[in-house]
């Protein structure tokens, strides 16, 4: 019964969405906005089709999710050792914590004029931008998780004799996994961000770059088509990421 | 206090080292020639000319984004059919990132204002429309009870009962969403948008005049951070009460 | 009446002539606060001391002593002849707050295993081990649950059998089963008395329930609060046979209740 009210307003909610997209393509063939500005799903849908059958759209859909995932990931190690060391450490936390809480709040693509100067408009650069923006997160995220564990289990661990590399890995780290997993949640959105802005920037290629010089000569459909793209991306990897943290946190009481 | 003193620390072994070793740089500078880059910058007014523009604009974007989004948040929690239908086009059209909605609000508006405007505005408002739905949801149900015991019309009882009830919690979506805007409209400004303190910082950098361009990443960041002070000591001050407790 | 009274009780009395545990003059003070004072106790291998106190006579605080959790400020703590100094493999504590004692991301087996791990038992033979255990604490049909999917009643079953695994030859237990409902409760103790004799472990057992501290008990230690110290210890003249009705109606338990009551009253005035 409740499974299938669940399906219901899942159809009627697609079928709002579906309607959503006859009104865009309503709205581009009216020409109540210039096609210039508003190609129709039909166009974008073709110009998606086009960039696949080029490889030209897998091309920069494989490098802007290299990047990604490469920059994602540099920062997750980062982020997540940092945070672990500086959430066992009471001292590191009155020391070095403030440091780091204050720079958060600075825009991380405000670091790339900065990384430009140092590394050039280069693959490099835009890998240290993503490594940057989303290593806050990881890091104050894990530090947090780690350092408001139960004192209990600091003990248990001692009453059982746990060495303090076991320590982290078996008790403190698992521990701080709800905690981490928002932080890598939030990370992977500003890793995305921060991949198409390094691609806007550098123009090496990628999703980032199509959609830039598409606007800068009025391809509209191949704007379209790229951030329909990056919004699958998006989603998808925020889906990927729910499954992992659904499966790794299913231990929580519901 | 003490978390002070590894900052201060290393801005001075910075100083220390250019000092002794005479810095003589296109990429570095040292703290002192940034500072009198800032009061230069601050002198001239060029900053802060940078800075309204950029503020302006952050602003315009918020408040068009967590405006409507909190309209239609406040909507969807009072109407959870209408939640349920728009489920999966919101579902769908939140992942995209902001920054992707760039070129196509350089397409319709070409450079200035409008550009960054809007773009703040799309990155606000789904944040302020799923945090104001969650606080609608969240409100006991004794409250609806309530009004319609009182027979309270739908809007008297969003003004009577709903608003001041969530207001705490819009006040900190309002809070996130603040720091949201300031962040994208300097990056809209540093990946296309020439205004603005991103602009500046870009040009600083390309120009090779670092002791401008770590002044202009400084007042970035010093913004930034008073920005969430700022709104964290009124939120303290509003909901006193309510919030703590 | 008397005549049952001076039915002794048979313990099962270790050969060995020094005590297992011996605290010498032991005290503990935080800055100008004395928490304890000239504790001297000793006891026997496999013997089942029960602590008892009004609140805030550090009960739990001697019990942390002997994990070696806290340092004495004064006099030692010396386990088989030798000098405590921090926790030791062999002594296990069960905590009354199982809900954070226990990994909750892992299940009951992954829980007892985390003992077995920290002693280096080789992973083969972890699940047979685990198996026994879970058995022996009647978890055997629940290895695969979270704690998260147990009752209070199982936690502490999981905390023991873990505190098992460790298998060590003294058992600390603080309020381990004050969490818990009546019916639990007796269960538990019934079932701990039987993990006791059938393992011959030493059990340090601090409790706020006088009954429980007699039930399980071969002595009875009571502490006097402000400082913490030893007023009195009550040896348990029951026989080691326990029953939840008979023996709470046995002459000598009601007699040995009264006395500790007594003492209560006294010291909390």
């Amino acid at each position: 019964m409740s499974a299938r009210r669940h399906l219901a307003w899942g159809l009627a909610s697609l079928l709002v969405l579906a309607m959503a997209i006859g009104l865009w393509s309503w709205i581009a063939r009216a020409g109540l906005v210039s096609a210039v500005f508003l190609p129709g799903p039909e166009r974008t849908w073709a110009a998606i089709v086009k960039g696949l059958q080029s490889g030209v759209l897998v091309q920069q859909t494989g490098q802007t999710l290299r990047r990604m995932v490469l920059g994602w990931g540099l920062a997750s190690v980062l982020g997540i050792g940092a945070g672990a060391v500086i959430g066992l450490s009471a001292r590191a936390r009155v020391w070095v914590l403030p440091l780091l809480e204050g720079i958060r709040p600075l825009p991380a693509s405000a670091v790339a004029p900065v990384a430009i100067v140092f590394l050039g408009l280069s693959e490099q650069m835009i890998l240290v931008l993503i490594a940057f923006g989303a290593l806050w997160p990881m890091l104050l995220t894990t530090a947090h998780g780690v350092a408001s564990r139960p004192a209990r289990l600091a003990e248990v661990s001692r009453c059982l004799g746990l060495s303090r590399t076991a320590y982290l890995r078996k008790i403190a780290l698992p521990g701080a996994l709800p905690d981490i997993f928002g932080g890598l949640r939030l990370g992977l959105t500003v890793a995305l961000i921060l991949a198409v802005v390094g691609e806007m920037i550098t123009a090496q290629g990628g999703l980032g770059t199509r959609i830039l010089l598409a606007a800068r000569s009025f391809r509209a459909p191949d704007i379209f088509s790229g951030v329909v793209v990056l919004g699958l991306i998006g989603l998808a990897s925020n889906a990927i990421l729910s499954l992992a943290e659904a499966w790794l946190l299913r231990w929580r009481p519901r | 206090m003490k978390g002070a003193v590894l900052p201060l620390g290393l801005v001075l072994a910075w100083q220390g080292t250019a000092t002794v070793f005479g810095l003589q740089s296109d990429t570095l500078s040292d703290p002192l020639q940034v500072l009198a880059a800032l009061a230069a910058g601050l002198g001239d007014a060029s900053i802060l000319r940078a800075t309204v523009q950029t503020v302006g604009a952050a602003a315009a974007g918020l408040m068009l984004g967590a405006g409507l989004g909190a309209v239609t948040g406040l909507v969807c929690g009072l109407l959870p059919v209408l939640s349920r239908l728009l489920r999966l086009l919101i579902e769908v059209l939140r992942p995209v990132p902001a920054v992707a909605m760039i070129p196509i609000a350089l397409l319709v508006f070409g450079f200035g204002a409008r550009l960054e405007i809007s773009v703040v505005g799309f990155a606000c408002f789904f944040p302020m429309l799923i945090l104001t739905e969650t606080a609608v949801r969240g409100l006991h149900p004794l409250g609806r009870d309530v009004a319609r015991m009182l027979r309270l019309s739908l809007p008297q009882r969003v003004v009577k009962m709903v608003l001041p009830a969530i207001l705490p919690r819009l006040f900190v979506a309002l809070r996130l969403c603040a720091g949201i805007a300031l962040i994208v409209a300097v990056t809209v400004e540093i990946s296309s948008n020439p205004m603005g303190l991103g602009y500046r910082l870009m040009l600083a950098g390309q120009s090779m005049r670092p002791a401008d361009m770590f002044a202009t990443l400084l007042w970035i960041g010093l913004l930034g951070w008073g920005l969430n002070l700022a709104l964290v000591r009124a939120e303290h001050w509003l909901f006193a009460t309510g919030a703590r407790a | 009446m008397p005549a049952q009274i001076l039915k002794v009780a048979p313990r099962p009395q270790p050969v060995t002539a020094a005590p297992l545990i011996r605290f010498a003059g032991v005290g503990l003070s935080f800055g100008r606060t004395e928490i304890l004072r000239g504790i001297d106790l000793e006891i026997a291998a496999g013997e089942f001391v029960s602590v008892i106190g009004p609140s805030g006579c550090g009960k739990t605080t001697l019990l942390r002593l002997l994990a070696g959790l806290q340092k004495p400020s004064a006099g030692q703590v010396s386990m088989a002849g030798r000098p405590l100094r921090g926790p030791a493999p062999d002594i296990a504590v069960v905590f009354q707050d199982y809900a954070n004692a226990l990994l909750p991301w892992r299940t009951a087996a992954g829980n007892v295993a985390l003992a077995l791990e920290a002693r280096g038992v080789p992973r083969p033979e972890r699940a047979a081990r685990i198996a026994e255990l879970l058995q022996m604490v009647g978890l055997g049909a629940h290895a695969e649950r979270f704690p998260a999917q147990m009752s209070g009643g199982m936690q502490q079953r999981l905390q023991i059998a873990r505190c098992l695994a460790q298998d060590p030859s003294v058992l600390l237990m603080d309020e381990p089963f004050g969490a818990l409902d009546a019916m639990t409760r007796h269960k538990l103790q019934d079932e701990l008395r039987g993990i006791v004799r059938r393992t011959g472990v030493t059990a340090f057992f601090v409790t706020h329930d006088l009954e429980e501290a007699i039930y399980l008990g071969d002595r009875v230690i009571a502490l006097a609060p402000h400082p913490g110290r030893i007023a009195h210890s009550f040896p348990v003249t029951l026989p080691p046979q326990r029953d939840q009705l008979s023996t709470r109606e046995d002459p000598a338990f009601l007699a040995l209740r009264r006395a500790l009551f007594d003492f209560i009253q006294e010291a909390s005035a």
